[in-house]
């Protein structure tokens, strides 16, 4: 019984209850980072991190938190994790923290992380909220690869930094522009609740 | 639990529960933010450091250890500007900051004796879009200025042919702009700052 529980809690956000095609949640930030591969992985990692550890700790204290002022405490848990998140970054990834600067900021302010604290971690254990937490952050890490692949392969050419397309290729440069993530967003939306989603229906 | 209503529960209980995870937060992250303090500001020298090494047009290993000896093996340090002796002379490398489209664009730039034909370029921090006016860091864009004499004019990507013409980034005509506007006064500060005049 605990076994499956902790399977539906894992499988859901990936799939049927998505934070970003589902929910429509932490758009901002889709929209933002993808235009490269590698910045939106470590956005990502960010966001799964902070996301799953934040959870586990309302979860720890759900029973003492006063429920008038919880959502003060649930910022500054948040804020907490990801300043760790950034102060890591400056020491050990000064090249990558240059890079994303202001987005891991934004990460406390993605809609995923107060959102599954708020629906989910305050009901239920900590095991179980972490794993929530964790499969929140996975379900939105990979809808996010997919565009910054396509946006990147499109806008730049290239994948991960590496020229993939040759000089053939003129770069759409609208695609690395905040159009091109509505764009590329809209459709994978689209795409899926035209197939998978429909026949879930 | 049947004392869920008295003043400590209503009142004072938010408040110590508020003051003291504040008080840990805070704690938590000071004490980590002051434990990486030094490896923080060691990388921030660190790239300085790469960018003047970069703008002099010399050879290193690209490692905290690598610059950091080259650095001491060939630059001088003087009153506002750096002395960079290579193997392919001196060189005079002088800061420069300036308006970017959404923040301030710092860069070395390194002068060969004439102070008027630039040796090297690069960046220190900029705030432009990611992929689109950021590429000013990309070395294709650096490198494009060495040789060459300001004033420079914008040509489209991929198209410059005279000595004073350089590639703006497509999709980022207003940082190209300011870019170009920041390389131009260089030499003019050059002068000012390493001649005095």
């Amino acid at each position: 019984m605990a076994k499956k529980l902790m399977k539906k809690t894992f499988m859901e956000p990936l799939g049927k209850n998505n934070p970003v095609f589902v929910q429509i949640l932490g758009i901002c930030s889709t929209l933002a980072v993808t235009n490269k591969l590698q910045n939106t992985m470590v956005m990502t990692l960010g966001v799964m991190f902070t996301t799953a550890l934040s959870s586990w700790t309302i979860s720890l204290l759900r029973n003492h938190i006063p429920s008038r002022i919880r959502m003060m405490v649930e910022t500054m848990v948040i804020a907490t994790y990801v300043i760790i998140v950034d102060i890591v970054l400056k020491a050990y990834y000064p090249e990558m923290w240059k890079q994303l600067g202001p987005y891991v900021g934004l990460i406390i302010t993605n809609c995923i992380v107060m959102g599954r604290i708020e629906a989910f971690a305050l009901q239920n254990k900590p095991m179980l909220s972490l794993v929530d937490g964790l499969a929140s952050g996975l379900g939105y890490a990979y809808v996010l690869l997919v565009i910054a692949f396509v946006r990147e392969l499109l806008g730049t050419g290239s994948l991960w930094g590496y020229r993939i397309l040759g000089s053939w290729w003129t770069n759409w440069s609208i695609m690395i522009m905040p159009p091109g993530g509505f764009f590329v967003l809209a459709i994978f939306i689209w795409v899926i609740r035209e197939t998978i989603m429909k026949e879930a229906k | 639990m049947k004392k869920k209503d008295t003043f400590y529960h209503k009142r004072l209980y938010p408040l110590v529960f508020m003051v003291s995870t504040t008080v840990f937060c805070i704690l938590v992250t000071s004490g980590l933010y002051l434990t990486t303090l030094d490896k923080a500001e060691a990388n921030e020298l660190s790239f300085t450091r790469r960018a003047i090494l970069d703008a002099g047009g010399l050879q290193y290993e690209n490692t905290t250890a690598g610059i950091e000896k080259t650095y001491t093996d060939s630059i001088e340090v003087e009153k506002g500007y750096y002395i960079a002796n290579g193997t392919e002379g001196k060189r005079f490398i002088i800061p420069v900051q300036g308006p970017g489209l959404w923040g301030t664009i710092a860069i070395m730039v390194g002068f060969e004796e004439d102070l008027k034909t630039f040796a090297g370029l690069a960046i220190v921090s900029q705030n432009e879009t990611p992929g689109l006016g950021a590429r000013i860091e990309e070395p294709w864009f650096t490198a494009q200025f060495k040789g060459k004499q300001p004033p420079f004019t914008l040509v489209e990507e991929g198209t410059s042919a005279l000595a004073n013409e350089v590639d703006a980034i497509t999709g980022a005509t207003r940082t190209s702009e300011y870019f170009r506007n920041l390389v131009n006064r260089s030499a003019a500060d050059a002068q000012r700052i390493i001649r005095g005049e």
